[in-house]
C-alpha cells in the first residue's frame, strides 16, 4: 500500500492503518529497536508503542515520508527506554552507538550548550549533504538505522576494519564541522 | 552538548536523507573480501567436566535418548544471495532468548569463580562457570530432596521448573554452529547397561538440557573409548590428553559429561608482522614470549586495582583482559569487590573512556584440570557426594542402590593466537596503565605480568582464567 493511502487510513481512524504500517515498516522499526536495545521483548514493545504513538500523532500530522516518521518514533522510544531502564538492563547496542556518537560531541565552548535539537539536526543534515554518496549512506545506516558495521561492510564490499576506520573519520569530520559552525547557530 | 543530544540530532535529520539511504550506494568493484577464513586466526578452545558415580556393570554403547540440536543456516560466504543471508539471519534470531533477570545466576558465577580460581598460586588455571552451571542443572534434574535443594539454592533457582527453563534458554542463547562461529555446550550421560533408568528423566534431559544418554557395559575399553571419542569430538580433539585419561570402572552407574567448545576469530585480527618477542614477568621468573600488538580506538576501563579492555570476536562474543595494577595479584582481584562487580555485575561503569589503546597481548595456551568436589562442598553442595544422603530417585528405578558422585573433574583449555608468527621490530612503550585516570588521547595496555581473562557470549561467562605463564 502507498504511504499516502496508509496515512489516509490513520486520518480516517481505520485500525487497518496499523496493520499496513506493520506490514510495510514493521521490519525496519523492529530492526532499529532490536539493534539498539538488543532484547527481543523490549524491542517488540517499542514497536507496538510506535504504532500507538503514530495513531496519536496522525491526525493532525501528515508526514512527507512515513518510513522516516515511524523510524524516528522508534528511535525516540528506544532512547527513552534506555534513559529509563539502563540501570537495570544492558542495552549493549545503544551503549555502543552512543559511545561512538560521543566522538562527534564538539569540545566545550565551541558550540552553544543549549543548541536546539532542530538546529543540531539541520547542521548534521547540511554536513551529510556535503559527503560523498557512500560516506553519507554509511553514516546514516550506522547511526540512524543502527546497522552493525559488519553488515555495512558486506554491502560496501569492504573489510569491517576499513569500514570502522571510515566511520571513525566521519565522526571526526562531523565534530570538526559542528565546531566550525557551532557559534553561528 | 552530550552524546544523547547527538543521538537526537541524528534522529531528526531530513526525511529525504533517510529515504535515500534505503538503497545501497553503487558497489565498488575492487577485490573480493572473504568474510571468514577457513582457518581461524584465533582459537579459543574447549573445556570438559566429567562427574562419576558409584556402583554397577554391562556391553556396547547405544543411545537411549538423543538431543536434537537446532539446525542453523550456514554463514553466508561471498558472494551470497539475499536469500542465503536472510536464511542465516533467521536462524540467528531463532537462537535469541531473553534471559531475564540474571542476578542470582551471576552470583553463582562470581562465587564459584572465586572458590575455584583462588588457589591458582602462580599456576595457570581456567574455569568455565557456564559448563559447571550446566552440569549442576543436570544433576538437579537427576536428584531430589535435599540433594536437589542444595543445587537449586547455589544456582539461585526457585524451582526445578524455573531452572529447566533457564538452562534451556542459556543453552540456546550460547549455541552457535554456522561455520563462522562455533559455540556449543554439549551434555551427555553414560549409563550402565545392567541398571534400569527412568526413561522420563532421560527424555527431559534430552529436551531441556540437550543431553544425549548412552547405555553400555561399564569397565570395558569399548565403552571408555566411546566416551573419550564423544569428548574429543565435542572439544575438537583439543583436550585429547585429558579426555584419554578418563575411564569408567565396572562400578560406575552413571557418568555425566559436559563440554563447552568455543572457536572464534578476532573481529579485528592482529597483524602477524607486529608480533614480536617480549618479556613476560611470570612468578616463576622472566620469560621471553610472543606478544601480539594492535592499536585501536576502543573503550578503556579502570578500577582502583586494575585496568581492563575487551577484544571482540567476529560474529559474537568477547574476550576481556583484566590487568592488576603493579603489586596486585590476579588472586587479589578475585576477592576484590570492585573487580568482581566489574566482571559479573556490570551494567554501566563510571570509569570508562574511549581512547586509542596500544595493546600488547601475549599469545597463550593455558590449560588446567582439577576436582570440583571440595569447591562445591564449600559452596553448599554436599549431599550428592555422600552415598547415605544423596537422593538420586528420579534417575534409577532400582532405588535400593546407594548412589553418590565420586569424582567431578573439570578440565579447561584456552588458546589465543594469530595465524603464523613473524618476528618484527616493535618498540613497546613502558607500561603506564594503572588506577589513575588515563591520559586524554591514548594509553598503553601491556599484559606483561600475570592477568585475568574471561570470555563471554550473550553476556554469559564461558571461561574465566588466570594466566601466570603464557605458555607452559
Amino acid at each position: 500500500m502507498e504511504d499516502a493511502a496508509i496515512i489516509e487510513l490513520y486520518h480516517k481512524r481505520e485500525e487497518q492503518a496499523i496493520a499496513e504500517s506493520n506490514r510495510k515498516y514493521g521490519g525496519m522499526c523492529r530492526s532499529i529497536a532490536l539493534r539498539l536495545l538488543g532484547l527481543m521483548e523490549d524491542a517488540e514493545e517499542c514497536v507496538n508503542d510506535t504504532w500507538y504513538a503514530a495513531w496519536n500523532k496522525m491526525p493532525p500530522d501528515r508526514p512527507a515520508s512515513l518510513g522516516a516518521f515511524l523510524g524516528r518514533i522508534t528511535r525516540n522510544l528506544s532512547i527513552s527506554r534506555f534513559r529509563r531502564d539502563r540501570a537495570q538492563k544492558r542495552y549493549a547496542g545503544m551503549e555502543v552507538l552512543l559511545s561512538e556518537l560521543e566522538e562527534c560531541v564538539p569540545s566545550p565552548g565551541t558550540v552553544e550548550e543549549s543548541m536546539e535539537r532542530h538546529a543540531l539536526a539541520d547542521a548534521i543534515s547540511a554536513w551529510l549533504d556535503e559527503l560523498k554518496d557512500a560516506d553519507r549512506w554509511l553514516f546514516i545506516r550506522r547511526y540512524w538505522y543502527a546497522e552493525p558495521v559488519k553488515e555495512l561492510a558486506r554491502v560496501l564490499n569492504e573489510q569491517p576494519n576499513t569500514c570502522s576506520q571510515r566511520l571513525n573519520r566521519l565522526r571526526k569530520g562531523l565534530r570538526a564541522y559542528l565546531e566550525s559552525k557551532g557559534l553561528e547557530t | 552538548m552530550n552524546r544523547m543530544d547527538l543521538y537526537d540530532g541524528v534522529t531528526d535529520i531530513r526525511d529525504d536523507l533517510i529515504d535515500r539511504a534505503k538503497s545501497a550506494p553503487k558497489r565498488k568493484r575492487y577485490k573480493k573480501v572473504r568474510w571468514f577464513g577457513a582457518i581461524a586466526a584465533v582459537l579459543v578452545l574447549s573445556i570438559l567436566a566429567v562427574s562419576f558415580f558409584g556402583p554397577g556393570r554391562g556391553l556396547t554403547a547405544y543411545a537411549l535418548a538423543e538431543a536434537q540440536y537446532p539446525q542453523m543456516a550456514p554463514y553466508p560466504g561471498e558472494p551470497h544471495s539475499d536469500k542465503e543471508f536472510d536464511a542465516w539471519w533467521e536462524s540467528i534470531l531463532a537462537q535469541r532468548r531473553d534471559l531475564g533477570d540474571l542476578s542470582s545466576l551471576q552470583d553463582f558465577f562470581q562465587n564459584s569463580t572465586s572458590v575455584f580460581l583462588s588457589d591458582a598460586e602462580g599456576r595457570n588455571k581456567v574455569y568455565s562457570p557456564l559448563n559447571v552451571y550446566m552440569a549442576l542443572s543436570m544433576l538437579a534434574q537427576l536428584t531430589d530432596g535435599e540433594s536437589r535443594s542444595q543445587i537449586l539454592s547455589l544456582l539461585g533457582s526457585g524451582s526445578m521448573d524455573d531452572l529447566r527453563k533457564q538452562a534451556s534458554d542459556v543453552w540456546n542463547a550460547t549455541y552457535r554452529d554456522d561455520g563462522a562461529l562455533t559455540s556449543i555446550l554439549a551434555n551427555s550421560l553414560w549409563l550402565n547397561k545392567d541398571i534400569r533408568y527412568n526413561q522420563d528423566t532421560m527424555d527431559i534431559l534430552a529436551r531441556d538440557f540437550y543431553a544425549s544418554s548412552y547405555q553400555g557395559e561399564m569397565g570395558t575399553d569399548a565403552y571408555d573409548k566411546a566416551l573419550q571419542e564423544w569428548l574429543n569430538q565435542q572439544t575438537g580433539g583439543l583436550l585429547k590428553e585429558q579426555a584419554d585419561n578418563l575411564t569408567m570402572d565396572a562400578d560406575t552407574v552413571l557418568a555425566l559429561a559436559t563440554t563447552v567448545y568455543y572457536k572464534a576469530k578476532w573481529d579485528e585480527e592482529f597483524s602477524k608482522g607486529d608480533t614480536a618477542p617480549q618479556t613476560f614477568h611470570s612468578p616463576a621468573g622472566d620469560m621471553e614470549t610472543d606478544f601480539m600488538h594492535q592499536r585501536q580506538a576502543q573503550l578503556y576501563y579502570w578500577g582502583s586495582k586494575f585496568s581492563a579492555i575487551s577484544q571482540s570476536f567476529e560474529e559474537g562474543g568477547e574476550m576481556w583482559f583484566l590487568l592488576p595494577d603493579e603489586g596486585v595479584t590476579p588472586q587479589e582481584l578475585l576477592s576484590d569487590k570492585e573487580a568482581m562487580e566489574f566482571i559479573f555485575h556490570r551494567d554501566s561503569w563510571e570509569n570508562e573512556k574511549r581512547l586509542f589503546v596500544n595493546k600488547s597481548i601475549p599469545k597463550f595456551d593455558v590449560a588446567s584440570q582439577f576436582d570440583l568436589m571440595d569447591g562445591l562442598e564449600k559452596l553448599g553442595v554436599a549431599d550428592i557426594f555422600d552415598p547415605y544422603r544423596a537422593d538420586f530417585t528420579p534417575t534409577v528405578l532400582d532405588t535400593d542402590i546407594p548412589l553418590a558422585v565420586s569424582e567431578a573433574n573439570h578440565a579447561a583449555r584456552v588458546v589465543i593466537d594469530e595465524e603464523g608468527c613473524i618476528a618484527a621490530a616493535f618498540t613497546v612503550a613502558a607500561d603506564t596503565a594503572g588506577a589513575a585516570m588515563p591520559p586524554d588521547e591514548e594509553v598503553d595496555f601491556v599484559l606483561d605480568r600475570p592477568f585475568l581473562f574471561y570470555i563471554t557470549k550473550s553476556g554469559l561467562p564461558l571461561f574465566v582464567g588466570i594466566v601466570n605463564t603464557p605458555t607452559e
